[in-house]
């Protein structure tokens, strides 16, 4: 193929989108819709799982000192957990560190801890991390009869139910997602399908007039792909909206729950709609023209 | 030009619309094709076009062995052809212009030809003055000739018109045979089917009058209806 035929197939694709403006208009809300509701589905699933992770790393155990020990006590327990083979690592909370997490944790909330700076009703804790947590038993019934150790904080049961919970979790979205994205090809095609039988006349005229099957496809899959990527850049805009809307107002308002930062996930987001649009856009053209052509 | 050996076509419904039809039209040659509606004409012009395949026999046109040509093959005869049809068949959301300009694209002309061989074909139509207008915005007549503008404006060899003038009044179906004619003077060899009695009786060219798939008369300067054989039809 030369050149200028090249250019006169990609003018013409723009050309048509634009001389069949209604068709188009309504194949680029189809596919807007669907890859919205795609995208949003995307993005919900990507803060469940963030936040699903967070949990499942989060400390196995955190072990509570008694309020009233003085620094040395305490250096012994440290010194306990440091030479313990079973702990791969621990982290100390003073009792500042102890307030601040308790604020962070009120969110708004925190005035009501306000005044107490300074006071001892926050214990000092470690939270530990295991090599194994097929050892989390061993090490609490250790630590917990130790002298000086209040509590040692410690649920099997929860991080077994949590991590149950997580694989469901994300088996059940891996599923949805496929769900949908096998829906809004089924419609983006369909509605392709619906424009070219709009214009098979017209398919047929060229093929009488000599022009090759290419001659006549490729100005459609342009045009297709047109529509598919206007349709994903609406969609990925609408997206953007909702999602900085709504993810303000859960930040604000549900403290336990953090929110990825809409441009974390927007790179993959915006890649995956517009590649859907494109695909799906040429695809559909190159199949629905198919039967078409045979004259 | 055109031949046709023994050529019979037999639908999948089991029609027979031709049987064993033998038909030679030579260069430079204006033929009509007429004949009652069902009679075969219009199969006659699709096996010209490739449009069908011919059950037995053997079709050549412009050097090209119908029967044998592969699929990719069929646009490179179809270029060689100028095809006007009765429903005239312009692209609706194309101009003038760009309907004409079209034929030349698909053979990838050069822009410079194209910017020559356009104008010159409409004003051969006389319809240099509507280059911009759509299809819907003119007569049918209008349409008509555009139709023959883009068939023409690769200067194909020959030219296959398929009831040219059938959804037109008698006045512009003249104008249109008029342009056919003059096309043919220039050395393209033109069929037309038709069922026109009037013009095909006027217009005193080679007649080959077709019915219930066979050729029943062949001649130059015919009429539609051979005179003896209508008195018997009516009388």
């Amino acid at each position: 193929m030369k050149l200028r035929t090249a250019k006169y197939i990609v003018k013409e694709g723009f050309v048509n989108t634009y001389r069949n403006i209604l068709m188009s208009f309504a194949s680029i809300v189809v596919v807007g819709a669907s890859l919205l509701v795609f995208g949003v589905f995307w993005a919900i699933m990507a803060n469940i799982n963030y936040n699903t992770r967070i949990f499942t790393e989060q400390p196995e155990m955190e072990v509570f000192c008694n309020p009233e020990l003085d620094d040395a006590q305490i250096t012994t327990i440290e010194w306990l957990i440091m030479s313990d083979d079973r702990i791969s690592e621990y982290t100390i909370i003073s009792k500042e560190e102890a307030l601040e997490r308790a604020k962070e944790m009120l969110g708004d909330d925190k005035s009501v801890l306000e005044g107490f700076e300074g006071e001892d009703i926050l214990p000092v804790s470690f939270i530990i991390k295991l090599d194994n947590p097929g050892n989390s038993k061993d090490v609490v019934d250790k630590l917990s009869v130790f002298p000086g150790v209040d509590n040692v904080r410690y649920s099997q049961e929860t991080i077994d139910l949590i991590s149950k919970l997580v694989r469901w979790i994300r088996a059940g979205s891996g599923m949805l997602i496929l769900m949908l994205l096998v829906i809004s090809i089924v419609i983006i095609a369909n509605t392709i399908k619906l424009t070219v039988f709009s214009r098979r006349k017209e398919i047929n005229i060229m093929k009488f007039i000599g022009a090759t099957d290419w001659f006549i496809r490729l100005p459609f899959i342009v045009e297709g792909v047109i529509i598919g990527l206007v349709g994903a850049l609406i969609s990925f805009g609408v997206i953007n909206l909702i999602y900085t809307e709504v993810s303000g107002r859960i930040i604000n308002s549900v403290y336990f729950l953090k929110v990825l930062e809409g441009k974390e996930i927007y790179s993959d987001l915006i890649l995956s709609i517009s590649l859907i649009g494109v695909l799906v856009g040429a695809l559909g053209s190159t199949v629905s023209i198919r039967k078409h052509l045979r004259v | 030009m055109v031949e046709f050996r023994k050529v019979s076509k037999k639908y999948a419904n089991g029609t027979l619309a031709l049987n064993k039809i033998d038909l030679h039209i030579n260069k430079g040659e204006f033929a009509f094709v007429v004949g009652p509606s069902g009679s075969g004409k219009s199969t006659l012009v699709k096996l010209v076009l490739k449009e069908e395949n011919p059950t037995e026999g053997e079709v050549y046109v412009n050097g090209y062995d119908i029967s044998s040509l592969k699929r990719r093959e069929v646009p490179y005869l179809r270029r060689s052809i100028g095809i006007v049809f009765q429903d005239f068949r312009l692209l609706p959301n194309k101009t003038v212009y760009e309907n004409v300009e079209f034929a030349m694209q698909i053979t990838e002309s050069l822009p410079k030809e194209i910017r020559r061989q356009v104008p010159m074909s409409l004003g051969l139509v006389g319809l240099s003055k509507k280059a911009d207008a759509y299809p819907n915005q003119l007569s049918g007549g209008e349409q008509q000739r555009v139709a023959l503008a883009r068939a023409l404006v690769n200067n194909p060899s020959l030219l296959i018109a398929d009831e040219p003038t059938g959804n037109l009044d008698p006045e512009t179906s003249w104008e249109i045979m008029k342009l056919m004619t003059e096309i043919n003077y220039r050395g393209t060899t033109v069929i037309v089917a038709t069922h026109e009695k009037s013009i095909v009786n006027s217009m005193k060219k080679r007649v080959i009058a077709i019915d219930k798939g066979q050729i029943i008369r062949d001649e130059e300067k015919g009429q539609y209806e051979n005179e003896v054989k209508n008195s018997q039809i009516y009388s």
